[in-house]
């Protein structure tokens, strides 16, 4: 030990074995003070300077025990004494799906099946953000989800990876005098969308908001079971706006979300710790947490998937409204768009200036909500 | 004095430069709209496989042209002359109980401002008529609509009323009056609201 250590220690002098001899509460080393009868041979109070450290060390474990109590941050984590078996432990915690995988891969006992899903599980655990990737990595990824999806349930998925398109930005209006309150888009999107049925989260509320009292989302009601329209109510949706400039994207500390070139923001579920910054960012209350794993029953499982949009998740990332990205980019209007039985969610291209969402930007008398942030949403607000 | 103003010149134009970096490169969203609309070329995304099984016709009305659904093929009992071979006045001296579209009751506008006839034509059954007594066809009824309804008629021509079908790319869809409005009783019923979630109930407790 001695030189070695990398821990500071307190130095008592126990190694001295003079100084251990002289010690005693009388100061006199003689033994007339009548304490000296009472101990113990001296060669048996002795001890070296390894078993104490071990003994302090064993003291001071008990000690941190209280102690961590009171650290925060990474010092619950980094500050703590362990023993050597529980560090490796922490060490290769996260490295242990790949030591199976190569455990699993390198076996001669194990099927080709067992050793593709491992060599899989291995290529996925160490790829880069989504956001930094070519396209020939980003193909090679979702090629790898669809395969890992076909070995395990035995079904097959479509999952696209297509790009933003040049000349595309999308943009999305909502007319509150025409919305009733149906929730039809809030079913379909969750069908869609594939979100957790458990916990039934969904992307969409409707808020139910008394005429003549403005935007009063403290007294809305976003769960009304009634018939609707409600006399003297009126209805309007939020769900991710996709700003332009968007606060969740910016407090992201890992680059899990960002906005793409044709805005829609988007999260690479993969990437994305769970820390739920963008969450408490987002104004709007937008964004959604997965506490628990995600489940959706196999027979209503949305094939038809995207690498940014509807896959399936995991436990403890965010997820949000990606207007549909697997339908949108192909050119189809989001789910809610389609399954809204008034009329009331206009979708498309701003960029195009024959596009319906420009001619409703231009002609009608259109809002957005907290403007003033600057956060520049692309979600429109109008009245007939 | 000269080789500062050069100096300082150069830096002024570095810093007029540099301001382009793409994330600050409009002040707002409208500004980026206008700018990156200017050049605007079709992506070539398509929506027309979306249409799916809906035959449709294309119109062009104040410079709109799109898709609606065609109509004539959607009434089973189209031609009307099938049926309607004598004039009304004919079929109507036979026995009392009608025999036909009993089940038809007319709830739209008051009787002062609308019966069967402001829309049908009682000579020609298998066209509409307008107001001034011009043949109008099924498959335009929107024509008929808007003579009352304009405001919603340029709203649904610009695509601010109605609902779209399909996509939102190229060709345009868009269903027409009656695909959501029953000409006879246009007003949309209330309902019940298709999901309630319970989960969020359970946290509100």
């Amino acid at each position: 030990m001695g030189d070695k250590k990398k821990w500071f220690q307190l130095d008592l002098g126990l190694g001295q074995k003079q100084a251990v001899a002289g010690s005693c509460g009388c100061g006199k080393p003689s033994g007339g003070c009548g304490s000296h009868a009472t101990e113990p041979p001296k060669n048996d109070l002795t001890i070296s300077a390894e078993e104490f450290d071990a003994a302090v060390e064993q003291e001071l474990m008990e000690d941190s025990m209280v102690a961590q109590t009171r650290k925060d941050g990474f010092q619950q984590v980094f500050d703590r004494k362990m023993d050597r078996r529980t560090a490796f432990r922490k060490l290769t915690a996260s490295l242990l799906v790949g030591a199976g995988a190569v455990h699993t891969s390198c076996s001669v006992t194990s099927g080709e099946e067992a050793k593709e899903k491992a060599q899989i599980d291995w290529e996925e655990q160490f790829k880069g953000n989504y956001k930094l990737m070519t396209q020939e990595e980003k193909q090679a990824t979702v090629d790898r989800l669809v395969r890992s999806y076909q070995l395990r349930k035995k079904e097959n998925i479509k999952m696209s990876a297509a790009d933003a398109s040049k000349d595309v930005l999308f943009g999305y209006a909502f007319n509150i005098s025409k919305c009733q309150g149906y929730m039809d888009c809030v079913s379909a999107c969750v069908k869609e969308n594939n979100q957790d049925r458990n916990s039934q989260m969904q992307y969409i509320r409707i808020h139910e908001m008394k005429d003549g009292e403005g935007f009063k989302f403290n007294e809305a009601d976003d769960n009304y079971y009634h018939e609707v329209p409600a006399e003297g109510h009126f209805y309007m949706g939020t769900q991710c706006f996709h700003c332009d400039n968007p606060p969740c994207v910016n407090v992201c500390p890992v680059q899990a979300t960002w906005r793409e070139e044709d805005g829609l923001v988007v999260v690479d579920y993969d990437w994305c710790i769970g820390c739920r910054y963008c969450m408490a960012a987002c104004p709007y209350d937008g964004r959604r947490f997965n506490w628990s794993k995600p489940e959706v029953p196999e027979d209503e499982i949305n094939k038809n998937q995207h690498y940014l949009g509807n896959r399936l998740r995991k436990k403890g990332v965010m997820e949000k409204c990606t207007f549909c990205v697997q339908r949108s980019r192909a050119g189809k209007d989001p789910a809610c768009v389609e399954a809204c039985p008034t009329g009331a969610r206009i979708f498309g291209n701003l960029l195009d200036p024959n596009s319906t969402i420009r001619w409703v930007l231009e002609n009608k008398q259109v809002f957005r909500l907290k403007e003033d942030l600057g956060t520049e949403p692309k979600f429109w607000y109008f009245m007939d | 004095m000269k080789k500062l103003g050069i100096v300082f010149s150069i830096i002024m134009l570095c810093g007029l430069f540099s301001c382009k970096h793409k994330e600050g490169e409009y002040h707002s969203l409208k500004e980026k709209i206008e700018e990156e609309g200017k050049h605007y070329q079709d992506p070539g995304i398509s929506s027309e496989a979306y249409i799916g099984d809906i035959n449709t016709i294309e119109i062009t009305e104040g410079g709109h042209t799109f898709l609606i659904p065609e109509r004539k093929g959607q009434i089973k009992s189209f031609a009307c002359t099938e049926c309607h071979s004598k004039s009304l006045a004919q079929l109507q001296k036979g026995p009392k109980e009608p025999k036909a579209h009993w089940d038809i009751k007319l709830n739209h506008a008051n009787a002062n401002a609308m019966n069967c006839a402001t829309c049908h034509n009682g000579t020609n059954m298998d066209n509409l008529h307008s107001l001034t007594g011009n043949t109008i066809d099924f498959n335009q009824s929107y024509q008929l609509c808007a003579q009352c309804h304009s405001a919603q008629f340029e709203d649904w021509k610009g695509g601010a009323h109605g609902k779209n079908i399909g996509g939102w790319a190229e060709p345009r869809a868009a269903m027409t009056c009656i695909n959501c409005h029953n000409p006879h009783r246009p007003q949309i019923g209330s309902k019940w609201p298709v999901r309630f979630n319970t989960e969020k109930e359970n946290e509100r407790k």
